[in-house]
């Protein structure tokens, strides 16, 4: 039976309507998943050089025993993120003459088919063959071998069990994080220690083997009552994310701009109420720690903006880029009955405007925190802020008038590459290239603030052109929208 | 006159799906739209909204062709699938939505809502869920109520009574017979019965061409069942 499944499985996929985007997809993962496979395995080779570099004042055998359980905290957090759950596809055997045991069975086996059940393997295998094994002998090996299997299948079921539950969003990945974070910290300030703690359940281990029989006991466990609660609960209603009442909200601070307000609410209504759209957006506040990386104490003495203006931009104006290198394909469910109401192009336009405007003013006040390195980098964010509310926000929508891939955005956010197209990639050129042709002028003449002005003086003029961009924009939308809506129709 | 076709033509590859020479509304007419799968009925509409560019031909409203100016959105209403749906919203949302293209305010709009309450059944309104997740029926329902919301002169819908369940689509049969004479009604139907009864007029579709185009009588049921039982 659990052959047949599989098999239907393989034949949704490769017979899939949208075929090429899905083994594009695949491929894009596939490479993904290589690379971090070579990188679990050089780490897992490697270990035994390493750790003795890491952390110099202990054994080898202290500190691996020591990272095991930060990298399963990780793990777990990962897999909260990431980790799918299996549910639409028993949809059509559910009615048939099939046991409920052997639907079960195959969701779980499903959920094993997962990257993240591969990396531990690779990750720690080698070290506990070529080091544990020789030392303390193959019993105690195999032993590790049993742990970390078992951890791992642990994990795996725990978070589907959560997931299932419904008890489980980004908030929780956040806290999560910041939890192993707080450890980490005391951790370094040596206030306690999960190294320790680590350490001390896998040291036991190796003196007395039989107890690393507790784990698979403990895996076995919450395999059983994620399978019980499968048992319980196989409605597909109940399987999903559970369902909380809806209300309505109304957002009165964008009454004031009229209809393109109205329109520019509808769509921060788009952004919260789906999960593709709220991660590009949220994405950008990723992102705000990217500078952490480029503001480096020299470049900000020696007012070297020319090699942080790309941090600005990119940090103010993620968002736009993330979401808007998608634009109208993100209403293409409806974007028939945007054209047949009494909605004026030029609104609709100046709606999208508005929207950018109030997310890059967010994300610009919340960068703001940099000035802590230095008051001169609100300059540079305000020079960035300006190009890109200036000139950002027409690079996207003059773009997105070529867009014609429907997105269907009730699926789900990760490594989900539908509707991706040339358009995105063209929008990444000018919009790296074009502040550095400003900036590099002024940088050679060494007036790196006047290059700044420069930026944000181009920026102004662009914005103080916006009107003529939204008739410009909106008569470009009104040609295409035949085109466009055909497109979003597929 | 209020809605013109004249020589509408839409051809996908070498396919003709729609081709129409010449048909003209009267303002205040009940028009049926009946014709077998592949006929070209929603590709018709579809163009009637602007939302395909014809091949050939132009559909012209109150004498302006659709296509050059906006103006008919301002007295035309229209539910053609659930893809003219915003279907993230509630329905409440969405219809104060609508409301406000046409200017009406939140009061307004809660204000006729009460006379649907009826139709609506208490299933639609505060009901706590999103469009997206309710019924093909009640979304059809939400769809319909939104269009008579806009009190348009020229309503076009796309197979209401399907998925309607039996009360509703009674109800709806009589709000749009209430409705004659004050506006110009354009369906289509699969019910032969039903756009018998609501419709004076009914244009037989066949291979994008209009075979027939007659005002119903009491044997235009029969003439029509005999058409398609042959």
């Amino acid at each position: 039976m659990l052959s047949t499944f599989l098999s239907h499985q393989r034949k949704s996929f490769w017979r899939s309507r949208n075929k090429g985007g899905s083994i594009a997809t695949q491929i894009i993962i596939g490479f993904f998943m290589l690379y971090f496979l070579v990188v679990a395995v050089l780490m897992g080779l490697g270990m035994a050089l390493y750790l003795p570099k890491i952390f110099p004042n202990q054994g080898v055998m202290k500190s691996f025993n020591g990272i095991i359980l930060y990298y399963f905290a990780f793990d777990f957090l990962m897999r909260l993120q990431l980790q799918e759950i299996p549910t639409l596809s028993i949809i059509p055997y559910l009615h048939l003459k099939i046991s409920k045991r052997k639907i079960i069975n195959f969701l779980n086996a499903k959920a094993l088919f997962s990257a993240f059940n591969v990396w531990p393997l690779f990750l720690f295998f080698p070290f506990i063959f070529l080091e544990i094994g020789g030392v303390e002998g193959p019993l105690v090996a195999l032993m590790y071998v049993i742990a970390i299997l078992s951890i791992m299948v642990f994990n795996n079921f725990l978070v589907l069990y959560l997931k299932r539950k419904s008890i489980t969003n980004i908030f929780f990945t956040l806290i999560g994080l910041a939890i192993v974070g707080t450890f980490a910290a005391l951790e370094y300030y040596k206030v306690i220690s999960i190294m320790a703690a680590s350490n001390f359940v896998f040291s036991q281990m190796t003196d007395r083997p039989y107890l690393g029989l507790i784990f698979p006991v403990v895996a076995a466990a919450i395999f059983v009552i994620n399978s019980n609660y499968l048992r319980r609960n196989l409605y597909v209603e109940e399987m999903g994310a559970k369902q909380e009442k809806k209300v309505s909200t109304d957002y009165p601070f964008l009454n004031r701009f009229g209809k393109a307000g109205e329109l520019a609410a509808l769509e921060l209504k788009l952004i919260l109420r789906h999960k593709r759209p709220r991660y590009s957006v949220i994405m950008g506040a990723f992102f705000l720690l990217y500078g952490f990386l480029f503001y480096k104490a020299p470049y900000i003495a020696n007012d070297a903006f020319a090699k942080m203006i790309f941090a600005a931009i990119f940090m103010t104006g993620f968002s736009i880029l993330s979401y808007g290198q998608f634009m109208f394909a993100w209403q293409s469910s409806h974007f028939d009955g945007l054209l047949i109401n009494k909605i004026d192009f030029k609104d609709y336009i100046k709606g999208k405007f508005l929207l950018f405007t109030i997310i890059c003013t967010v994300v610009t006040i919340l960068a703001s925190f940099y000035a802590f390195l230095s008051p001169k980098l609100l300059l540079l964010h305000l020079a960035a802020y300006l190009y890109n509310i200036g000139f950002c926000t027409v690079l996207v929508l003059y773009l997105a008038t070529f867009n014609y891939k429907r997105i269907d955005i009730t699926r789900s956010a990760s490594f989900n590459f539908q509707g991706m197209g040339a358009t995105q990639w063209i929008l990444m050129i000018p919009f790296i290239l074009l502040p550095y042709l400003i900036y590099l002028p002024f940088g050679y003449l060494n007036r790196p603030y006047l290059g700044l002005m420069a930026i944000g003086f181009f920026g102004l003029v662009m914005l103080a052109m916006r009107s003529y961009w939204i008739n410009y924009i909106a008569k470009k939308l009104e040609l295409k929208r035949y085109k466009i809506a055909e497109g979003f129709r597929e | 006159m209020i809605l013109e076709v004249k020589n509408l033509q839409k051809v996908y590859g070498d396919k003709t799906v729609v081709n129409i020479d010449d048909l003209q509304i009267v303002a205040g007419e009940t028009v049926g739209l009946v014709g077998n799968n592949g006929a070209g009925k929603t590709t018709f509409f579809r163009m009637l909204l602007d939302l395909i560019r014809p091949s050939q031909g132009e559909v012209l409203s109150k004498g302006e062709n659709v296509m050059q100016n906006g103006d008919w959105k301002n007295y035309t209403a229209s539910f053609l699938d659930e893809g003219f749906l915003i279907d993230y919203l509630t329905p409440e949302e969405y219809f104060i939505f609508i409301g406000s293209l046409h200017n009406m305010s939140v009061a307004d709009v809660s204000a006729y809502l009460t006379q649907y309450s009826e139709f609506f059944n208490g299933e639609i309104l505060n009901s706590g869920k999103y469009i997206r997740d309710f019924s093909k029926g009640n979304q059809v329902k939400v769809g319909i109520a939104a269009a008579l919301m806009q009190k348009p002169e020229i309503l076009i819908l796309d197979e209401p009574f399907a998925n309607l369940d039996p009360t509703t689509q009674i109800r709806l049969k009589n709000l749009l017979k209430a409705q004659a004479g004050n506006m110009t009604t354009f369906i289509s139907s699969h019910d032969l019965n039903h756009v018998t009864d609501v419709c004076h007029r009914i244009i037989l579709v066949e291979k994008g061409k209009v075979i027939k185009d007659f005002k119903t009588d009491e044997n235009t049921l029969q003439e029509l069942e005999s058409y398609f039982s042959a």
